[in-house]
């Protein structure tokens, strides 16, 4: 167990001097994925605008309700999508990435890394997006909005590990890959992205609250909804990044030589 | 001083039947080697107590069927793979080429490639802007340098890879059999280089399928089967500054 861990801080601190090349393949990766487009990456800020649209005009509720659903579903987009491109793109890491791992004596985590960042790149195009929608759909602007602040960087900081275990779930279950494909499609549903739970009962409620990721929506979507800290959310969301990273670190460590052999 | 010493050393792994919901199979990936085991057992015997020493000036030729392990020495030897048993130890900086299309991005550009390939080998900016004219006047790429590396054909493809691998002197540089890309005069030009490379106290080590292409390099040649060594021997070399067919590098790759 300690030699695992050293391990995998070995790899980190290794990956993390060498972060100027995760930090330029994450760039040429964005680049790559925008060439020649007429908008560039600012086609990932017209897609979410244009989902966040749509929700609202579709699933907006009548009457009082009606207020602030336009940012909640901006906010609860933003996350998720955030999330799911995460775990999705992670499932097949290690296999996109075979030639650099079959050629190269590069870390492991700067993998981990160049996905990492390259998805909070794409995701900072969704923010200014979800900002402008917070300020034109009425919310008060408060010192709560900090809380949400430090929500988006709990979800950045526990992102590596997220990426590093659904990498290796994908290198050694390579069905997972498309497991976790369609459980993230229909977990949008059984999350509070744009449906809003007031204490009814039946499937929202198990949903609700039996949903981790309930608790990464709600920990940058009530400081801004409610104007308060949510001290629940927080905790269980910081729980489950303690337990992602140890769950990372125990992976990183013990399995890092034998990725290269059954990817 | 620049050395490679190999005691004993073998490199064994479990090979894993990946979790799959389809009906199982074998799966085989990774280096080449026997089979060993039954069962949920099975393992692979990449290298077998592989024991060698090479000293500044050396220049190694792999030979041996395919399977036989050449690949994987030099990726041990690279640090890729860690040996399961003995030790490797190597005195020198060490570069590699395996694959021509290892850290080159199709959309960018020559020039930004030689930069992805500098950070990847762990130069600096400054060691990368240093040798960044010398990399694309060896390569002879001219004015593609400025175009997309996926306008380039394979043989100026090769010409920028062993072009930035050999821009910072590597003490030690590994290549697996590649080289038959590009045209003849580059490839003479690419041997003077690797001539160069030895003459200045370093080691290479080349896998190769060619005994014309190990003659005029190496001075030794070491013959694996199996992932053990057959033969280890001293190679006279068939010329004295001349190769020993009028293209050594014809053929391969």
């Amino acid at each position: 167990m300690i030699a695992a861990l050293n391990g995998a801080v070995d790899d980190i601190s290794k990956a993390m001097k060498l972060h100027r090349v995760w930090i330029a393949l994450a760039h040429e990766d964005i680049g790559d994925q925008h060439r020649r487009t007429t908008l560039g990456p600012l086609w990932l800020l017209v897609n979410y605008v244009a989902f966040v649209g749509t929700f609202v005009f579709v699933f907006q509720p009548a009457g009082k309700d009606a207020a602030g659903y336009a940012a909640y579903v901006a906010i609860g987009l933003l996350v998720w999508f955030y999330l799911m491109e995460v775990m999705s793109m992670s499932v097949s890491l290690f296999q996109r990435e075979e030639s650099f791992i079959e050629g190269t004596t590069l870390p492991l985590f700067v993998y981990v890394m160049r996905l990492a960042l390259q998805s909070a790149i794409r995701a900072g195009y969704a923010i200014a997006g979800c900002v402008v929608i917070l300020l034109l759909s009425g919310p008060a602007v408060t010192s709560s909005w900090l809380w949400s602040g430090a929500g988006l960087l709990l979800i950045l900081l526990v992102t590596p590990a997220m990426i590093t275990v659904f990498a290796f779930l994908g290198a050694f279950f390579p069905d997972s890959q498309f497991i976790v494909g369609n459980l993230l499609r229909v977990g949008m549903f059984f999350t509070p992205v744009f449906w809003v739970y007031n204490g009814q009962g039946g499937v929202q409620e198990y949903a609700y609250h039996w949903n981790p990721f309930t608790y990464f929506l709600e920990i940058v979507r009530l400081p801004i909804m409610d104007g308060e800290l949510p001290v629940h959310a927080f905790t269980v969301t910081i729980i489950i990044s303690l337990a992602t990273w140890a769950m990372a670190l125990l992976l990183l460590g013990r399995y890092r030589k034998q990725v290269i052999f059954i990817i | 001083m620049v050395s490679i010493k190999l005691d004993n050393v073998s490199l064994v792994y479990k090979l894993h039947e990946k979790l799959t919901l389809s009906a199982p199979d074998r799966r085989v990936a990774g280096p080449g080697g026997r089979i060993e085991g039954s069962g949920r057992k099975q393992f692979v015997q990449a290298l077998d107590g592989v024991s060698f020493e090479l000293k500044a000036g050396d220049r190694l030729g792999l030979v041996g069927p395919n399977g036989a392990g050449k690949t994987t020495l030099l990726k041990v030897l690279y640090g890729i793979y860690e040996p399961s048993a003995g030790t490797v130890a190597i005195e020198g900086k060490v570069d590699a080429l395996f694959n021509i299309n290892i850290g080159f991005r199709r959309e960018a550009t020559g020039r930004r490639n030689i930069v992805l390939r500098g950070l990847i080998s762990g130069w600096t900016e400054a060691e990368i802007e240093e040798k960044m004219e010398d990399i694309i006047a060896f390569s002879e790429l001219g004015d593609f340098i400025d175009l997309p590396f996926k306008a380039y054909s394979q043989g100026m493809a090769a010409r920028l890879a062993f072009s930035a691998a050999t821009a910072l002197d590597p003490e030690i540089l590994l290549m697996d059999e590649w080289i038959g890309a590009g045209d003849a005069s580059f490839q003479d030009k690419a041997k003077r280089r690797m001539d160069e490379l030895a003459e200045k106290a370093g080691i290479i080590v080349l896998a190769s399928h060619s005994e014309a292409l190990i003659q005029s390099v190496c001075t030794k040649k070491m013959t694996l089967r199996s992932g053990r060594i057959e033969s280890f021997t001293t190679e006279p070399r068939t010329r004295a500054g001349k190769p020993a067919s009028s293209n050594p590098f014809s053929g391969i790759g």
